[in-house]
């Protein structure tokens, strides 16, 4: 046992806690950023820090702390305990059931902590270099960024829990600049995986100067209604957006869009979403959740019908479910509910297909204000940038047009879904392919 | 108590000079939170927090190394100072490095230390407000209500032999109130804050907050779909100038400047705005938000005038921006923690006071919409585009406020923007909130007197304001 987990256990009892939980975070930083064909900065670090539940007659405690001096970790036990008292008494707040996880396969890339510094920084560079070089109208890159780390978990409780993983990241961010007349326009793409070996260089780079080139010349077109296709990055944001509601936590608070709808048809028959934290590429997959929960594959919506909500132990507690290890948190805060790796079920056309059946349409690569969307009622007014779609081909760019609607009418006129899946960050780590909308009002001149 | 034992300071910085690097500078920093939250009116939860850690920044010729740890014993400093020296590595660049400059200013007064004050008495005033909120209307169905305090120290020690110390804290209130009426549903939140101590709650009644939050969720319940197109924009005062922060506030920056990646680039002394707007970013302003008596690199913080009766007069920095680009220090240089390298940030922004009056504004104003509250938005820095939905708004016709309209967005160009305001109120007013930049977030006041842009995109799901959409 590790001595910091046992320091904090023992006083937590001592002191009259029922049951305690301490969960350690440790991780590493490397991130070099180029410009100019120079480093800009480099940073390289290693840190930690620990949080502690602890509960008593069903009131938690929680506090947490970056010292791990003897004295601090004391003082972290005394004032979760004081914090305990002021909370209300709720029979739900209790410690799951220890159970074991079994591991998670290609989590953690031993080759990370064996690459040279110098092979990122050349990563670095060399993304730098060859977006100045694709196309003429691209000269300048406004970020180039290489950035990976490793984080270690390990949770330890009064019920004899103690479990632990690793995993690691790497990740190439690249900006570039294109130009044209007076105009500039920016282009961003990014690549990851586990080390340095799994980044695409060429992809990033042809992704972020065609996103920035692309759209030179873009105009406002006139308003109308059209058959929308949304990018995958596009579509994987809106699921990002949705994520929240499938929380228990948000339904018992009155704050999901999805609240009252199990068993519901709430998307079209084609639409099929999971939470999966076991995903072999997903790199917001882990053994366990921020509780010690086992990680399980979670169908949300099937074939357009709700099938469940995600849960910590509270929220499975309280509404007499089961939590779907789905307790999301960092040391700093408590566990809530969250998405791990949400995907959107690719279907079985090509993206090419997808696109030859829209006459005239609009196709989105970029929606801007997804934080201005309403979480509760799902109203969203949102600018874009893209493409006009002519006999299924993308034509001229278009921009500062705005496209409203509701969540759930969007998922509800999902009429194709390709077969191309994307990840990004939004929220959780959200997947989608290319998807078809029926129709949808675009706000331009 | 200082954050760290000064022989130690000048040893951690001796030994990172080791390796030859022209600069070193240390940053300790130690940071005490507590939050308290109250849903379905029971205390949901108190909890508190310790941050505690160090960065070492080391400049070679140019380049810039970072480490940071959160092992402040002698050992733990030593060997991340010999970490630091180790990854620091020599650019081709020259070093040049903005002149630290001015005496510090003294940190905010704080009567009450929050940290003195215990959780009953913030719970109470929760309590209070969850009421108030709860007796607005029986439409009322979800309240949440919080408290947020923090004190960061922080300790700013260069190679130079600067040794500059600041403490800030900050106190917070957050209400968030639900009203639904026959499966509709619409939410409002309010969320005042100052660099005050528990004092600050003498003259902000959190009730009263409460009580306009949960009324403004319920006037939403009547709001009709907003309408969509081209039309002139009142946008309100206050967090209105959130605006400004994020459509143009973030091309003034130095390093967007420095990259040529904002159309801001080479205008200084040309006009960039129409001739009635003035903006500043000042850090001096007593008690708000992102107010500083030394910024994170123990520059003194100053009032900077951004743009003069339209005119732009200066960029904000950092200081390794204002070497690079041969200018003084303007208090500018900001992170999040330990954990991350200074970058050039805002501190308080906002448009300054102009002559009109709200009901002159209005009363001017055939048609349009009053934008008068904004909630969250994004913006390209590159192209300065910028959407940002209405959380407050009316339409406004021949001259008077109509109907509150829910679900629209404002959608435009912030430096195309700057030139369309023709009028600017006289009822300036700052909000507190946190500005993101490259993964850091650091606390800063927006603000503006009600100003009138006068066309503007607008999204939303109705019809114009003249009958159809124009096609």
């Amino acid at each position: 046992m590790n001595p910091i987990g046992d320091r904090v256990l023992d006083r937590s009892r001592q002191l009259g806690a029922e049951d305690a939980e301490l969960y350690i975070s440790r991780g590493t930083e490397f991130t070099v950023r180029i410009y100019n064909g120079e480093i800009e900065s480099l940073v390289s670090a290693e840190s930690r820090g620990v949080g502690l539940r602890t509960f008593l007659e069903h009131r938690v405690g929680f506090s947490y702390t970056s010292d791990t001096e003897p004295d601090a970790l004391d003082a972290l036990v005394d004032e979760a305990l004081l914090n305990g008292r002021y909370n209300h008494a709720d029979e739900a707040n209790v410690l799951p059931a220890t159970e074991m996880a079994g591991a998670v396969a290609g989590l953690a890339s031993p080759a990370l902590e064996q690459t040279e510094p110098q092979r990122k920084i050349d990563f670095a560079l060399e993304m730098e270099r060859r977006a100045t070089s694709l196309d003429p109208r691209v000269r300048r890159v406004s970020d180039a960024v290489y950035s990976d780390g490793s984080g270690q978990v390990e949770i330890y409780n009064s019920r004899g829990l103690h479990a632990t993983y690793e995993r690691t990241v790497a990740y190439g961010v690249l900006e570039t600049i294109a130009e044209q007349d007076s105009e500039m326009q920016s282009g961003f793409a990014f690549t990851h995986g586990r080390d340095i070996g799994e980044l695409d260089l060429e992809a990033v780079v042809q992704e972020a100067v065609e996103n920035a080139a692309g759209l030179l010349g873009a105009r406002p077109v006139p308003t109308a209604r059209v058959p929308v296709v949304l990018h995958p990055h596009a579509a994987a944001m809106i699921l990002g957006v949705l994520s929240s509601s499938f929380s228990a936590d948000a339904v018992i608070k009155r704050r999901s869009l999805l609240a009252g709808k199990i068993g519901e048809q709430v998307a079209a028959g084609i639409v099929t979403i999971t939470d999966d934290a076991l995903l072999p590429q997903g790199l917001a997959s882990r053994p366990f959740d921020g509780e010690g929960v086992p990680s399980r594959r979670n169908e949300l919506i099937v074939d357009g019908v709700l099938t469940s909500y995600l849960h910590n132990t509270y929220t499975a507690v309280r509404t007499n479910g089961r939590s779907t290890g789905s307790a999301v948190r960092s040391y700093r805060n408590v566990p809530e509910v969250g998405v791990s790796n949400l995907v959107l079920k690719p279907g079985d056309i090509s993206r090419e297909m997808l696109l030859a059946g829209v006459d005239n349409g609009l196709h989105v690569s970029q929606l801007t204000g997804l934080n201005t969307v309403n979480p509760v009622s799902g109203e969203f007014s949102l600018g874009l940038t893209g493409h006009w779609i002519e006999n299924g081909r993308l034509t001229k760019p278009v921009k500062e047009l705005t496209v409203a609607g509701n969540v759930i009418a969007l998922l509800r006129n999902v009429v194709a879904v390709a077969n191309d899946l994307r990840f990004i960050f939004a929220g959780g780590f959200c997947g989608s392919p290319t998807v078809l909308i029926e129709e949808l009002p675009v706000g331009g001149l | 108590m200082p954050l760290l034992d000064q022989s130690l300071v000048d040893s951690v910085i001796k030994r990172a000079l080791r390796s030859g690097a022209d600069f070193v500078e240390l940053f300790v920093e130690r940071k005490r939170n507590q939050s308290i939250s109250v849903e379905e009116s029971k205390v949901q939860r108190v909890s508190s927090g310790n941050d505690l850690g160090a960065g070492l920044r080391i400049i070679h010729q140019g380049t810039v190394s970072y480490v940071y740890t959160e092992d402040l014993s002698e050992d733990g400093l030593l060997k991340t100072a010999d970490l630091a020296a180790q990854v620091g590595r020599r650019g081709g660049g020259r070093f040049a490095f903005g002149d630290l400059s001015g005496a510090p200013h003294a940190p905010q007064r704080i009567e009450v230390a929050p940290e003195t004050v215990g959780a009953d008495a913030k719970i109470e005033l929760l309590l209070e407000a969850d009421q108030a909120a709860r007796e607005v209307s029986g439409a009322v169905r979800q309240v949440a209500v919080g408290y947020g305090q923090s004190s960061q120290e922080v300790l700013v020690a260069t190679s130079e032999g600067v040794r500059h110390a600041d403490v800030r804290t900050r106190v917070r209130l957050m209400i968030h109130a639900v009203a639904e009426r026959n499966g509709e549903i619409q939410t409002a939140m309010e969320a005042p804050g100052l660099q005050r101590g528990f004092e600050f709650f003498d003259e902000t009644s959190a009730a009263e907050y409460a009580r306009a939050a949960a009324e403004r969720a319920t006037a939403l319940l009547d709001a009709a779909p907003s309408p969509a197109g081209p039309m002139a924009v009142v946008v309100g005062n206050e967090f209105g100038g959130v605006l400004f922060h994020e459509a143009c506030g973030h091309g003034l920056e130095a390093d967007f400047v420095g990259k040529g990646s904002t159309v801001f680039v080479g205008k200084i002394g040309q006009p960039v705005a129409s001739p009635i707007v003035t903006a500043v970013d000042d850090g001096t302003l007593p008690s708000r938000w992102g107010t500083l008596a030394v910024d994170d690199e123990g520059v003194p913080t100053r009032r900077n005038v951004l743009i003069q009766d339209g005119v732009l007069v200066s960029y904000m920095y950092d200081r390794l921006r204002a070497g690079q680009q041969n200018h003084p220090v303007t208090g500018n240089g900001r992170r999040q923690s330990y954990q991350h390298l200074p970058i050039p940030r805002m501190t308080n922004t906002f448009i300054a006071a102009g002559a009109h009056s709200v009901e002159d504004i209005i009363a001017a104003t055939p048609r349009g919409l009053y934008a008068k509250k904004l909630g969250a938005g994004q913006v390209d820095v590159t192209s300065g585009d910028f959407v940002f939905a209405v959380t407050e708004g009316y339409l406004i016709e021949g001259g008077r406020i109509g109907r509150p309209v829910r679900g629209a967005t404002i959608v435009g160009n912030g430096p195309r923007a700057l030139y369309k305001i023709d009028m600017v109120g006289n009822d300036l007013k700052l909000a507190p909130g946190t500005c993101g930049k490259e993964g850091q977030g650091v606390p800063v006041s927006v603000g503006q007197p009600t100003i009138r842009i006068s066309e503007l995109t607008v999204g939303g799901t109705g019809v114009g304001p003249g009958g159809a959409m124009r096609q």
